[in-house]
């Protein structure tokens, strides 16, 4: 079972910017979030600050059933280095064993993790060079490599950036059977029409937590437009007050 | 190391091997390049893969500022071992140490302190001229196999030794936090520990091939060899296997060769070119491969 997450008054600024303010909202374990918002909202820092990456004011509290389990990411976007042979299979096996590259002769943890790059549709490219790879591709080994433990706790940001159409029906699929195994998922998404279709809780976040809910509630037709507007025309603080009257209309 | 020596001798007397190796310190020297090689070669994958490659540069020329100081402070001018090791450490810690906590790119910055480390070192050695010959500095910057002791050997097996069992450890974890440090912080791992333990390797194997290669050329042989398997193979493995290869391969023929063609130029200087000629060959392979 995932854990379930609670944020207390989480803030976060760079400098004079405020990047979240006030955020307070509980996460209900073993379900689907997508946190959704426009570009520059704090989406990326919001889940930076859960996983402990970025330093934050408040509390956020990762509430563990048994022992703490296995938490699983995928960044935003990864740089690799065209011209570095780091293969696909190598990156893998970077993050599956100790055994350093230049002495790993045990059989067991290629098959491994040749297993899990079949799982995403990568076993064939398990030789080529990751900064040979597309977008998407990168994010599926990605993908792979945030599974390679069986994660209770799985953090995924923008997870289908670049993805073909098959791979971000098999990312649904997948992510649709975590659910049922009753991990807790916390994924950014910006994809609307996607998400829809996700059985999620979304949570939209521009600096401030504008509204959570039921996808099919939060994101109707009529609101879109009002709960993505990119720009914050008025400071943080009055958008608070804005979304406490949205939440209340919702 | 007196075994070794005695047959090397008795097989340059029976025409096994050439006559240089019927000299002890000829011995000495391949002992060292044979421990250093691997490492260096080994490292340096790591050195271009974190892109710090101007970094070891930075190091090894520091150690101008060390042996200054060292010898400024008593110490013998051939083997001015503590004030190097302890100048080099400080400045690649410090270095390390203000890069987490400033906005100024990391180049510009590795640039200020191998700038400063050079200045301090320029001026310290006008006090050392008074002191010592100064021509005998030249055999600690840029390597001279006559000056390689038992000792040596002993500090270099010890150092190689560590950074061998160390890297066997930490290998992978060094690399994932340096190539994705947020994946490697979220699996837990102190990606601080594991950047400052890789640069502690780096100044100890600097000042470990000192006395072989030479303190300014070091930061090369870290570099040049791992460029040139780079260009060379298809996966993380081969690539440090090749490069070590290279490494050692240059180490090795750098020292014999002035040795057999009675050439009067330091080990460092005849390594670096070995190695450079390596790299000059795969480079042309590409090219005319076209696989560049």
């Amino acid at each position: 079972m995932g854990p379930s997450i609670s944020l207390n008054d989480v803030g976060l600024r760079y400098e004079n910017n405020i990047v979240l303010q006030d955020i307070s909202v509980s996460l209900d374990a073993g379900k689907c979030h997508v946190i959704m918002g426009p570009n520059g909202g704090g989406k990326t820092s919001l889940l930076r600050s859960i996983l402990g990456l970025t330093p934050f004011k408040g509390e956020i509290n990762v509430n563990w059933t048994d022992s703490k389990g296995k938490i699983g990411y995928v960044p935003q976007k990864a740089t690799f280095e065209p011209s570095l042979p780091l293969t696909v299979l190598d990156f893998i096996l970077l993050n599956q064993s100790r055994s350093p590259l230049f002495f790993n002769f045990n059989k067991k943890h290629k098959v491994k993790a040749l297993a899990q790059l079949a799982r995403l549709g990568m076993a064939d490219r398990a030789m080529f060079r990751m900064g040979q790879l597309s977008g998407g591709e990168q994010q599926r080994v990605l993908f792979a490599q945030a599974l390679l433990d069986n994660p209770d706790l799985l953090i995924l940001d923008e997870p289908t950036n670049g993805m073909d159409d098959q791979g971000v029906r098999y990312f649904e699929s997948l992510i649709s059977d975590l659910v049922k195994e009753q991990k807790t998922i916390l994924v950014v998404h910006h994809d609307i029409s996607a998400v829809r279709r996700l059985e999620a809780t979304v949570h939209v976040v521009n600096g401030v937590l504008i509204e959570s809910g039921d996808a099919s509630e939060v994101l109707q037709t009529n609101k879109i437009e009002q709960l993505f507007n990119h720009y914050r025309s008025t400071p943080v603080a009055d958008v608070v007050n804005d979304s406490t009257v949205n939440s209340e209309v919702a | 190391m007196d075994t070794l020596r005695l047959l090397a001798s008795q097989g340059a007397e029976a025409g096994w091997l050439s006559e240089s190796f019927s000299y002890a310190f000829m011995v000495n020297a391949l002992v060292a390049a044979l421990l250093v090689g691997p490492l260096l070669g080994g490292l340096g994958t790591l050195v271009i893969a974190k892109r710090l490659a101007f970094f070891s540069e930075a190091v090894g020329h520091a150690a101008l500022t060390g042996i200054a100081i060292g010898v400024l402070l008593g110490e013998p001018p051939e083997n001015p071992i503590i004030g190097l090791f302890c100048f080099c450490m400080i400045f690649a810690l410090l270095l390390h140490f203000v890069r987490n906590r400033t906005a100024v790119p990391y180049d510009t910055l590795v640039g200020v302190f191998l700038a400063v480390a050079l200045a301090g070192g320029a001026a310290l050695l006008m006090y050392v001229a008074r002191k010592i010959n100064i021509h005998m500095l030249e055999n600690v910057l840029f390597g001279s196999i006559l000056t390689i002791t038992d000792f040596d050997l002993l500090v270099l097996g010890v150092s190689c030794l560590l950074i061998i069992v160390g890297l066997m450890f930490t290998f992978n974890r060094i690399l994932l936090a340096s190539i994705s440090p947020d994946i490697a912080k979220v699996r837990g791992y102190n990606t601080h520990f594991y950047d400052y333990l890789f640069v502690m390797m780096i100044t100890l194997v600097t000042i470990a091939a000192v006395k072989i290669v030479g303190a300014v050329l070091v930061g090369a042989l870290l570099l040049i060899p791992g460029a040139t398997a780079r260009l060379m193979t298809k996966s993380m493995g081969s690539f440090v296997l090749l490069s070590s290869l290279l490494a050692t391969l240059s180490c090795l023929i750098g020292t014999l060769l002035p040795m057999e063609l009675k050439l009067p130029i330091p080990s460092g200087a005849s390594i670096i070119l070995v190695a450079a000629s390596f790299f000059l060959i795969a480079t042309l392979y590409r090219i005319i491969g076209g696989r560049s």
